[in-house]
């Protein structure tokens, strides 16, 4: 070095201590494109203690408040009550039916998802566009509604099944009834099966022919093909929606609370809700207890997903749109239609007509034509609380998806784009609420906001349910601008920077202006995740601060089933205005790309 | 001066030394090509010349002005270094026009709106592109969206223009043409051209001077005819086409000057297993060194076994096995005594297999390298 060719600045350069060497623009003019450099430190510092306070507090807390003798907010003494109260035979009940039910609504969620993909993917069944919007739309219409609905369809005295059934049949006999285990994992299955058909179709469509085809041509039958590669090839993609499904199993509230609670088949989930809300004393402790050892059952599912997908190779099915194999199933694809329609009919069209019928009449159940009134939708427009909770889900929902979205995306772009230090950190904090049921999570925050100082009023505000919302949106909001982020190649950022951009016009002028989509598509998500949002929400509200479907629940307790209706048909209205929105949108934006 | 200089660059993946320890220095107006197989570090190089990755030691200076230097932690951000790059993948924003890529390395440092529409569309009329300026990015060919990447490249008048593999995705038709055109419109605008390929024809037909890399190492630099002709090791001389490699012991070696100032040649008079004769090296050999002689397969010619060899000549005799025809020209391998011999000839000739003939060659396109 030292070459008289290179003539070096006198400046003195100053060391970076995070990146290990100091960065000096060559010219004055551009001394704002420093900004990045300098201020990465404090930036990254900012978005640790964030993420650290979304994720990483409320755990501290629960596991605080789970040795802690006495309710949030009052002296007491640790102790290991809790814990030591866990180990009862009702609780290894309670375990068994929470992995039981989910276990099993997985595995048969899985095989109708399968088939419906497969329907949609690889056969010339008619309308298949059409049906995969159908088949998906279950997944983002709030469980409460649908809930709600067949409550009323599925009840063995005044149920519309059954009610139907009995005047088809002119017998007495009851056909189904949803209180029951089949009605818990029956209402799972209608959330869990389009959620795995949305990983699995991709799978099927993205996979190049020519693997199934040198099977066929190597020997291999259809079936064989079928098993030896297709399936095996997309073994990867089924497993990670199998577990993460399973998890959301074990997640879940609505289903077990609406159709378990009553007859008695509790899961981890309302257990918890039961110690805190429908007993004299309220056992904050036990409740405690049963969230941390719940969060530590999800830790160690996590860690079986990453270690079973760890040497898994992704690359066969992902990236280049091929055009698939097409079956062609001649008479039989009007059967694999009706298939179809079926499940669309089941899990949407039948729990809406419900909603319609009982916002109707005088008492669901007795559907009379003296019995029509529009009372009902009276009552709810003259109910405040309805206006409050439909203001706060509104107000919770805009904010709480924007500021999701932009954490997300920043976290997305600092752990799939830079090499800065503490990345990993960053992603693993953002990543932490995925292991925490909304149940748990909330007890963490509940403890969490009651021990803050009284200068900090987060506790029994808004900004409680908000916090709360923005800590369980992340991860989505992480994947989805991650994906987005990694479709768009690396070389057209760097030729940005090459040709005279800075990093905050890169960022904004190629990076954003590509992936709005993305951000689009993960905001009205983040928004669904709100408005159905019930088991944090229902430990966080306060007089005040309750949500719609806080408000449903409470209504529905209360046997105002027709007036829950009315709220339900509300909200299906804005799924369904939503939902057509997102389509159109990214419909014009692929078309273009 | 847009000048390009690299001085002791290295880069480290981890434990892979994906460049290690290079020195190139690039001058004004020339093009210079990065060659070798994948992973050899040629497009780490170039990526740390554009500013893409940053060197863990070593200067790299562009124009007299230093814009990277591990030592001191200079390192100036790509933006600053005023260059135009033309990516492999061409890079072009799907969401923009074609105009609007263009423009972009213009509109990024605020240039009036008057002045950029001039110069994009003087751009695009270099590349015969200015009809497409309305046109969405993504609905252009290949050939048209690496038009597009080049007049980007070149909008700005940058100080170095960067090529990392730019005609890889083309087929082997518009590769050709877009090469020419690439050597004419960079002759024409004199400016300092660094090019990133894996195809050694390319890189003959469109450089001043080639650089031949292997694992993070410069082997050889110079003309695409030195490197060809005068490579300096077996590596070199087996990336271009497939030579004859034959082993010999040196018996005798003196240098003789070809006429060029510092770059005299040696003469070898060699032995190898059943033959003998002379050829041409680098660097002077001690008696008994252990060489390679490269003969490249077009520099044979087959005559009748029989024949007496001129002076000057080297002969091996052999059997032919195997002939491929090739339109222009026939491919012959001949089995010796030492080795199969590949031999390019004339298509016209008529060359049974099993024939036997001698194998001449003239002992001024026999180069001896270390074995």
């Amino acid at each position: 070095m030292g070459s008289a060719a290179l003539e070096r600045r006198s400046d003195a350069v100053t060391p970076d201590p995070l990146m290990g060497a100091g960065v000096r623009p060559a010219e004055a003019r551009a001394r704002w494109a420093r900004l990045p450099y300098l201020g990465r430190p404090a930036g990254i510092t900012l978005l640790l203690l964030l993420l650290a306070f979304l994720s990483l507090y409320p755990m501290v807390m629960l596991l605080y408040g789970s040795l802690h003798s006495t309710p949030p907010g009052i002296a007491g003494t640790f102790n290991l009550d809790g814990y030591a109260g866990l180990l009862t035979v009702q609780n290894l009940q309670i375990l068994a039916n929470t992995i039981g039910i989910s276990l099993i609504k997985t595995v048969l969620s899985m095989a109708l998802a399968i088939l419906l993909a497969w329907i949609v993917a690889r056969t010339d069944t008619p309308a298949r566009g059409t049906l995969e919007v159908l088949i998906t739309l279950p997944f983002f219409i709030p469980p409460i509604l649908t809930a709600t609905a067949w409550a009323m369809l599925g009840n063995a005295q005044v149920g519309t099944i059954n009610l139907a059934w009995r005047w088809i049949t002119g017998t007495d006999s009851t056909l189904v009834d949803v209180y029951s285990y089949g009605g818990v994992i029956w209402h799972m299955m209608q959330y869990s099966t389009p959620f795995i058909f949305l990983f699995v179709v991709d799978a099927f469509r993205a996979m190049d022919p020519a693997l199934e085809e040198s099977s066929r041509m190597s020997g291999a039958t259809r079936w064989q093909t079928f098993w030896r590669v297709t399936f095996a090839l997309m073994l990867p993609v089924t497993t990670s929606a199998f577990i993460l499904s399973f998890i959301r199993g074990m997640e879940g509230f609505e289903s077990a609370v609406f159709f378990g609670t009553p007859v008695n088949i509790k899961v981890i989930t309302t257990q918890i809700y039961d110690l805190i809300t429908q007993q004299a004393q309220p056992d904050y402790q036990g409740a405690t207890s049963f969230g941390f050892a719940a969060m530590a059952l999800m830790f160690l599912l996590l860690v079986l997903q990453s270690r079973l997908l760890r040497r898994r190779s992704f690359t066969t099915v992902t990236g280049k749109g091929y055009s698939p194999n097409v079956i062609r199933l001649g008479g039989l694809r009007w059967v694999t239609f009706a298939i179809c329609i079926a499940f669309f009919a089941a899990t949407v069209a039948l729990p809406i007509g419900q909603l319609l019928l009982s916002s109707f009449f005088q008492f669901f159940g007795f559907y009379q034509l003296d019995m029509l009134t529009l009372d009902h939708y009276r009552a709810v427009w003259a109910n405040d609380e309805f206006w409050t909770a439909l203001g706060n889900t509104m107000l919770l929902g805009v904010t709480g998806a924007t500021a999701t979205m932009v954490l997300g995306g920043i976290v997305a772009y600092v752990t799939t784009r830079t090499l800065w230090f503490g990345r990993r950190l960053i992603n693993l904090l953002a990543w932490l609420p995925w292991m925490m049921p909304g149940m748990v999570l909330g007890i963490g925050f509940l403890w969490g906001f009651a021990t803050l100082p009284h200068a900090i009023p987060i506790y029994g505000t808004l900004w409680a349910l908000l916090l709360a919302y923005v800590a369980l949106g992340t991860p989505v909001a992480v994947r989805v601008t991650s994906g987005a982020y990694q479709q768009i190649a690396r070389d057209l950022e760097e030729c940005s920077r090459v040709h005279g951009a800075g990093w905050w016009q890169t960022l904004g002028r190629v990076l954003v202006a590509l992936a709005w989509p993305a951000f689009a598509v993960g905001w009205v998500l983040v928004f669904f995740g709100i408005m159905r949002e019930l088991s944090a929400s229902i430990l966080l509200y306060s007089p005040g601060t309750q949500v719609l479907s806080v408000v449903m629940l409470k209504m529905w307790t209360s046997n105002r089933a027709e007036d829950v209706s009315v709220i339900g048909l509300l909200m299906v209205v804005m799924v369904l205005l939503f939902r057509w929105i997102q389509l159109r949108l990214i419909k014009t934006r692929i078309s273009t790309l | 001066m847009p000048n390009v200089a690299l001085q002791a660059v290295s880069r480290h993946f981890a434990e892979l030394k994906a460049v290690d320890n290079i020195d190139l220095a690039v001058s004004d107006g020339e093009f210079v090509t990065l060659l070798g197989p994948s992973g050899c570090g040629k497009t780490t190089t170039l990526r740390m010349i554009a500013g893409l990755e940053q060197n863990d030691s070593g200067s790299i200076a562009i124009g007299g002005r230093l814009v990277s230097d591990a030592a001191t932690g200079l390192f100036v951000p790509p933006e600053q270094r005023k260059l135009g790059m033309v990516f492999q993948s061409y890079a072009i924003w799907p969401h923009m026009t074609v105009f609007d890529n263009v423009a972009y390395p213009l509109s990024v440092r605020h240039v009036p709106k008057r002045e950029i529409a001039q110069r994009v569309t003087a751009a695009l009329r270099l590349v015969e592109m200015e009809r497409y300026a309305d046109r969405p990015a993504p609905a252009l060919s290949g050939g048209q969206q690496q038009r597009v990447a080049i007049a980007r490249a070149l909008v700005f008048e940058p100080e170095v223009l960067l090529l990392d593999e730019p005609l890889s995705n083309l087929d082997a038709r518009l590769r050709t043409v877009m090469g020419e055109e690439f050597r004419a419109l960079q002759r024409r605008l004199g400016i300092t051209t660094i090019y990133v390929t894996h195809d050694q024809e390319e890189a003959m037909a469109l450089s001043d001077r080639v650089v031949v890399m292997q694992r993070g190492r410069i082997h050889q630099v110079g003309t695409p005819e030195q490197v060809y002709r005068r490579p300096a090791s077996r590596d070199v001389a087996a990336f271009f086409g497939t030579p004859n490699l034959i082993e010999a012991i040196v018996t005798a070696s003196r240098p003789i000057s070809n006429g060029e100032a510092g770059n005299d040649e040696h003469v070898l008079a060699v032995q190898g297993t059943n033959w003998r004769g002379q050829c041409r090296a680098a660097a002077a050999f001690g008696e008994g060194d252990k060489v390679l002689v490269v003969i490249r397969p077009e520099d044979a010619t087959l005559i009748a076994d029989d024949a007496v060899l001129a002076d000057g000549q080297l002969g091996w005799r052999g059997r032919i096995v195997d002939g491929v025809f090739r339109g222009p020209r026939r491919s012959l391998a001949v089995q010796t005594d030492v080795l199969r011999f590949r031999v390019e000839c004339p298509a016209m000739r008529e060359m049974p297999t099993g024939d036997t003939a001698t194998i001449v060659v003239d002992s001024q396109n026999a180069w001896a390298i270390h074995a």
